[in-house]
């Protein structure tokens, strides 16, 4: 288990990261959201040690990161899928990082073909696509067979196939019991097989929950065609639900399509279509971020 | 779809012990020294930049001491001189990869990999001291080796008896296994590759060697790259870019040009501590 408490990081008068305190639970999923500019990448940083926080602190089942003996082995991290030197083949690669946490070289081409670059082993890095790169960079945090991933927009650059293999991967990485914390803009990517959410927004916890959590709570809209949307309204309106006409059309908030189906036939109001919709969990979190999001376009 | 459960057991890949959380102690980090250094042996081992440095070495020192002895007129400029003539170059070039095994790490995004398998930010800043000195004396060794076959070939005497062979070439490694450290403490510093090859380059060639005639003896003893120089005594034939009246012995332009790398080093490590890394 992760915990992170009170974690705050500034830089001058900005307050990138601001009292962030959530645990992150093994054996499950956790997508971490936000827009741009939410403290998310500067989050990550600050668990792996690479970033000095101002306050608070980080623990991996009760030890911080840069007292463990050997990192490599409780956590892998993916923070920035470019850092590789171009010149230096994928092997290569992957031979330094596994001399620097003391992991048997033998353990090198079967994290390549883990993630399918065993044809391009011998390649340099500067030629690798940005999803191929994401792929090293992913072998990388595997080497040492961790019980934790931490993975920064993991699936950038990866093409369809790349992307249902990397949810495959980290869903199959949880089952047995493992921690994956990823961050995506892509939420509805994320919502696909992430169990719990962290969102956050100007470097703020906005949301701790399970996805599931969310999900019930998200708002129902039922549009009803009819040729008698003014009656319709009256009839809602007298049971406390809220509708707005516009034309031939109802839209109605807070109820269900049964309901409002029983309320017509009861009042013998003929409808022509009714269609129940429901707020999409990227659509919650759009709203839940929204107002805290640093670039939003107009 | 594709799992990645190890082949090699846990117990392999996680050394004697298969305890992941467990607290790490000084002694942990003084054993992982050698691992550190297969690293960065490796990392400079696997790049075309440092294999042409490398190639380019002995053609270097034997090119220039085959010139020198070919063209020179007088008869007194022996082979036991003029080998390390082309270490002042050479001594750049020892910069020039002390820098770059820092600021392309920097640049690259690969000092925080580093960082991430290995937190003790001191663990890695020995092994690179270490790697960039041995870098400087292979270096050093190999383009004098190339420079004594060159004075030959280029028809220069012997010159000097042995022990005063092995001490030029001391005191010659010495100086190109302290300029590869001071490259690697302005890289650490600067961590730019272009910044800290073109600040020291500008320093040495155009500060020191135009301006440092204008300054007292007494201050240009301590500047570092003549300081440095000053390690390759060679006789009276050898020059120096600045003529100084009243000179040091070795030792103490030894203590000067390793001062300078040494703080280098030292603050290169404080700023490491410091700074956060991207």
């Amino acid at each position: 288990m992760i915990t992170l408490s009170g974690l705050t990081k500034r830089y001058g008068d900005r307050t990138a990261v601001d009292d962030l305190s959530f645990t992150v639970a093994a054996g499950r999923v956790t997508g971490f959201v936000g827009p741009n500019g939410a403290g998310k990448s500067t989050t990550m940083r600050m668990m792996v040690g690479l970033t000095r926080p101002d306050a608070g602190e980080v623990r991996y089942d009760g030890v911080r990161y840069t007292d463990l003996q050997h990192p490599a082995h409780l956590v892998g991290a993916v923070l920035d899928a470019r850092c590789m030197h171009p010149g230096r083949t994928a092997r290569n690669h992957l031979r330094v990082m596994a001399a620097m946490s003391g992991i048997p070289a033998g353990r090198i081409e079967q994290v390549l073909a883990a993630v399918g670059l065993e044809s391009a082993m011998d390649q340099r890095a500067g030629g690798f696509s940005l999803g191929m790169r994401q792929r090293l960079a992913l072998a990388g945090a595997l080497l040492g067979d961790p019980q934790v991933l931490l993975l920064d927009e993991p699936s950038n650059g990866l093409d369809p196939d790349g992307i249902r293999w990397l949810r495959n991967h980290l869903t199959d990485f949880a089952e047995q019991g493992g921690t994956v914390f990823v961050s995506s803009h892509l939420i509805g990517e994320l919502s696909l097989f992430a169990d719990d959410l962290i969102v956050v927004g100007a470097g703020k916890l906005l949301a701790a929950e399970a996805v599931e959590t969310i999900t019930t709570r998200q708002a129902v809209t039922v549009i009803v065609e009819t040729s008698q949307p003014t009656d319709l309204a009256r009839i809602l309106a007298a049971h406390d639900i809220t509708a707005e006409t516009t034309g031939d059309r109802l839209v109605v908030s807070g109820t269900t399509k049964a309901t409002v189906s029983q309320l017509a036939f009861e009042n013998g109001i003929r409808i022509v279509e009714l269609t129940e919709t429901t707020q999409s969990l990227e659509d919650s979190l759009l709203a839940m971020t929204g107002a805290s999001a640093e670039f939003a376009s107009v | 779809m594709t799992t990645i459960s190890p082949t090699i057991p846990s117990s392999a890949i996680l050394g004697t012990t298969n305890n992941r959380s467990a607290l790490r102690t000084r002694k942990d980090d003084l054993r992982t020294i050698p691992a550190a250094l297969t690293a960065e042996s490796i990392k400079l081992t696997s790049l075309r930049p440092n294999k042409v440095i490398a190639a380019l070495t002995p053609v270097i020192g034997a090119l220039i001491a085959w010139a020198l002895a070919s063209s020179s007129t007088d008869k007194n400029l022996t082979a036991s001189e003029l080998f390390i003539f082309p270490l002042p170059l050479i001594a750049m070039l020892a910069t020039v990869t002390g820098i770059l095994m820092f600021t392309a790490e920097a640049q690259h995004g690969t000092l925080a990999a580093a960082l991430t398998a290995r937190p003790t930010r001191w663990v890695i800043v020995t092994a690179k001291a270490t790697i960039a000195t041995l870098v400087g004396i292979v270096l050093g060794a190999t383009a004098m080796i190339a420079g004594f076959a060159g004075a030959l070939l280029g028809g220069a005497d012997l010159g000097d008896d042995g022990s005063a062979i092995a001490s030029r070439a001391l005191w010659a490694l010495l100086y190109t296994a302290l300029a590869a450290v001071i490259g690697l403490g302005v890289g650490m510093i600067v961590r730019h590759s272009a910044g800290a090859i073109s600040g020291l380059l500008m320093w040495s060639f155009v500060i020191e060697s135009l301006f440092a005639p204008a300054l007292p003896d007494g201050l240009v003893h301590f500047l570092p790259f003549s300081a440095g120089y000053r390690l390759l005594d060679a006789g009276p034939n050898f020059k120096a870019p600045v003529t100084i009246a009243h000179e040091l012995g070795r030792p103490q332009y030894a203590l000067i040009f390793g001062g300078y790398a040494l703080a280098s080093l030292a603050i290169g490590t404080l700023l490491l501590n410091r700074r956060d890394t991207n």
